[in-house]
Order: C-alpha cells, then structure tokens, then sequence
C-alpha cells in the first residue's frame, strides 16, 4: 500500500497522556519497566479493528479534554473508556472506527464509563523504537509524556481500508467488581485468616493510583517480613509490612521485595486499569494451575 | 541446588531455590537461565531475575507446562562466574554522602571506617532491578546493614552510592528513595542512548573505589575501567 508520511498535532492533551504499546519486554533484563498499554484487552480490540499489527503504537489517554488535529487523511479506532467525541464539533453515535479527512479535529469529552482510552491509528503512531517498543517512559524515552502543541506522525494510506459493519462499543466488561486473580508465588507465606480476608473482603481503589501501581484502601493487618528481591510484573499485589495492598501495574519496577499475596489475570488487569478511584473491587481466587 | 517450579499463571511462573543468593547460587541461576534461553526461546515471552527466583513468562499454558515436566530431567552445572570487576570511582565526602556522617555515628564507627568496610570488598551483581540500570549487589559488610529510612528522600540525584538494609547500590537516575546516602559516582549507569544502556552484566563484580571533591569534579571518563581477577 503506498503511504504518505501524516502529522496530527495535539491541540489540547489532557495530563496523563502518553503512547504506549504491548509493552518493551527486551528492557526488563536492564531494570526497565514493561511498560504499554494499561488496558491490554481494549489497546488489542482497537488495534484489530484497523488490521494494525500487534505491537501498533495507540495513543492512551486517562483524562478527558484531548483536541487533536490530523493534517492528512487517516482511520483511527478508540476503545477503552466510554467517551464522548466529537469530530468537527458533530457528535459521533458510535465512535470506534472514523474516517478522518485532512484537517478533521477530534475532541474526547467526560469519561461516561471507565478510566483509560485509546487512539489506535491505521499504521500505528511512528517514533524511534527502543529495546522494540515506542512505549513512553520516563529516562528511557524522549519525550516520555505527550503534552499540548506536540505532534505525533503517522502514515496515510490513500487506498485506506473499507470500513464494514462498525462493532459495538462494550463497557460492562470491565464494570463488574470481580476481579480474577491467581494465587501469588508468596500465598502460602499468608495465614490462614490473611487468605481468608483477601478473598471474601470488598476492596476500594484509592486515590493512590497511576501507571506504576493501584494501592487499595482496605488494610490486611500483615506481620510478613520483607522477602529477598524478586521478580514482579503487571499484575503481582503485594502486601506492603503496614498491610497496604498494592496492585503492580504497567510502569512498575521488574522486581520487589514485599511478598506477593496474588497475580491478576490478563483480563483482570485491564479491567482494574479501567476502574476509578473509590470503585469496589473483589479478588476471585482462580485455582492453582497443575503442571499438566 | 536443583530448583523446583511454580506455576502462578497460565502464562507465568518461576524457578524457586530456597536458600541464601550467593556466588553459588547465581552460577545455578545464570545456568538455568543460559539453558532455558538456548532451549525455549521461542516460546518465552520474558525472564526476569530474582535474588531467590528466575521468573519465566510463556506464550501459551501448553510451553509452560511443556517445560514443567522436562525440568525434572534437568540437571545443570553451575556457570564459572565471570572475572570481570568494574571500577567504580565513589566520592564519600558530606557534600555528597549526606547520610555518612548519621550511619556512621548509628553504628560507632568514623567515617573513614565506614568508607573503608563499603569500599574493602568486591561486590557481585545479581540482576536489575527498582530503576532502569539499577544492579543489586551481593557483599555488603554486615557492620554497614542499615534500615530503609522512615521517611525517604523525594529526589535522590543520579549516581548517589547508598545503603538500604543488607543491601548497597548506585541510583542510576532521579528517584525518590528510602536508603542513605553514603557518596556519589561520576559515571553514567543507565544510557538510553545506547543500543545496550548498561555497561555491566548479572555475575560481574563492582569494586568503589574513593575519590576526592577535586577528582569528581574533574572526572571525564562516563564509564568505568575493567580489569580480569
């Protein structure tokens, strides 16, 4: 397919913003968070809804406000929270593949439902790959935040892609409050009642939340001592000595010495990235995997 | 020390030894892992390194448990760990080690001791980890083991050479931090720039050694000399 180089420029970028992608697993062996795309499950639909390849730079957004301007002619798909947009100040009914022509502005409105947003684009968003991802992160990436008046290029294809029957934009995935989880390398070190407590008790998301870890509000009274220094990932919750529970997420360190109570399923991890400060949420114990 | 397996998930799990991270016990890890990358690198996501653990993310439940079953006809020598010992120039004057003086009064020692117990042995890396270029280090003297502060610094400068617990480190970067801060390095530790951002490798040795304020701020060399013991 023949392509021109495209520039969209971020007229109004809402705090939070960054471009984020499966993740830089080649980084992790250096320190380096994973990083990537928060909610991997609604990152991957909008990719796969522009045929993009799985690795495809998207734009993610944990705030309202975003005003961007796209020079040329593209296909861009959202998924994610449920938002309003606007192109050229029309409100589109169901906005999860538009046809932009040159010079179309787009403007997300209020977070209706969920918590992060992605702007896939035909292509992906282009920047100079590190470790194989585009993921922003700070001292790693240059710039590693998006901010007002910067510009993101991207490829326009001419002949662009048909757009067929649109698919429904599904939020009740990720409003239920149960949360798959698995039990963690360091469940056993738990009482009894610490067990007991973790899978029957209601949890809220306090406002202690970003890109490196979702800190719960609810304490599990906790004796455990610090363990030696091992790997964790996107989705270990540890338990802090004061009894904090904290989920990892994408931008957190590649290993920690709190022991690791629980790992969240893939789903269960982008539907906690999806969850507001204050929401309740509850871990559903997923049997120990035999070894087949 | 032949480890055993844990699966977590259906795409996670991790090689479990029981016992203390020693020289030995990296020579397993770095063996298994030498193997395990050799063996199964197309079904592997990821590894990550532990002091205790080597953490493996496959593609599908069917690799791991592939895996699982094969590990129990595994049986591995440790690797001769490499001879490598980097040199790494350390400040320890107040102006930059603005916890010393506190340590070292905490634990009734003078401050030449203490520089002299952190700066006396080789320490091994064991992995990265906490921040980008960030290797945590086997061999601190158990006269220096100190606490995490109760309140950690918010801005810990790049290349300050701290003490947290049994541990001892460089911050390769900006950070907040909760261990104290006993000097600062000249050199770069963690380089984006750079198609590999760090310069040392798990089961290389570090060596501090001391410098004056006048050779900090006349240090130009970004990375440190190596030499073979």
């Amino acid at each position: 397919m023949s392509q021109v180089q495209g520039k969209a420029v971020l007229l109004r970028c809402p705090p939070g913003s960054s471009l984020q992608d499966e993740g830089r697993m080649l980084g992790t062996q250096f320190g380096i968070p994973s990083s990537g795309a928060m909610d991997q499950f609604s990152y991957r639909w909008a990719n796969h809804l522009l045929q993009n390849q799985n690795n495809a730079l998207a734009l993610e957004m944990a705030q309202p406000g975003l005003k961007i301007q796209f020079e040329q002619a593209c296909k861009i798909s959202l998924a994610g929270a449920r938002v309003v947009v606007k192109v050229n100040q029309e409100t589109l009914t169901n906005p999860t593949i538009i046809s932009i022509a040159a010079a179309d502005i787009l403007e997300v409105g209020g977070f209706q439902s969920g918590s992060r947003l992605y702007l896939c684009i035909q292509g992906g968003f282009q920047v100079d790959q590190f470790l194989g991802s585009g993921s922003d992160f700070e001292s790693v990436t240059f710039p590693s935040k998006r901010s007002t008046n910067d510009c993101l290029s991207y490829f326009s294809f001419p002949q662009s892609l048909p757009i067929g029957a649109k698919p429904k934009w599904g939020t009740t995935w990720f409003e239920s409050a149960e949360i798959k989880a698995y039990p963690g390398a360091d469940w056993s070190l738990l009482s009894a009642e610490q067990q007991h407590q973790i899978q029957t008790r209601t949890f809220h998301l306090s406002k202690f939340s970003n890109r490196m870890g979702i800190q719960l509000e609810e304490l599990i009274p906790n004796q455990l001592e610090d363990l030696p220094t091992n790997p964790v990932f996107p989705g270990t919750v540890q338990l802090t000595p004061g009894g904090r529970i904290i989920v990892l997420m994408r931008d957190a360190g590649v290993t920690g010495g709190y022991p690791r109570i629980l790992h969240l399923s893939e789903e269960g991890q982008s539907q906690l990235a999806q969850k507001k400060v204050g929401d309740p949420i509850r871990f559903q114990l997923m049997e120990s995997i035999a070894a087949g | 020390m032949k480890p055993t397996y844990q699966i977590i998930s259906p795409t996670l799990g991790e090689l479990v030894w029981n016992a203390e991270p020693t020289d030995e016990l990296l020579g397993y890890q770095l063996a298994y892992l030498t193997h395990i990358q050799n063996q199964y690198s197309s079904d592997l996501v990821e590894v990550r390194q532990g002091f205790t653990r080597l953490s493996l993310v496959w593609k599908t439940l069917l690799n791991q448990q592939e895996f699982a079953r094969t590990l129990r006809d595994i049986q591995l020598d440790p690797i001769k760990l490499p001879d490598t010992v980097w040199e790494v120039p350390v400040c320890y004057d107040p102006v930059f080690g603005h916890d010393l003086a506190p340590l070292a009064e905490s634990k009734n020692l003078s401050l030449a001791e203490v520089v002299h117990l952190h700066t006396a042995p080789s320490y091994r890396i064991h992995f990265f980890g906490f921040l980008p270029g960030f290797f945590y280090l086997n061999g601190l003297s158990s006269k220096l083991l100190a606490p995490r502060k109760s309140t950690p610094s918010i801005a810990v400068p790049p290349g300050s050479v701290a003490i947290g617990g049994s541990q001892t480190g460089v911050y390769p970067m900006q950070s907040p931090g909760g261990w104290h801060i006993i000097g600062r390095s000249p050199l770069t530790f963690f380089d984006p720039k750079q198609p590999i951002p760090v310069w040392a490798k798990p089961g290389d040795q570090i060596q501090f050694l001391p410098i004056s304020v006048t050779q900090f701020d006349n240090w130009k060399e970004q990375l440190p000399k190596s030499v073979q013991k």
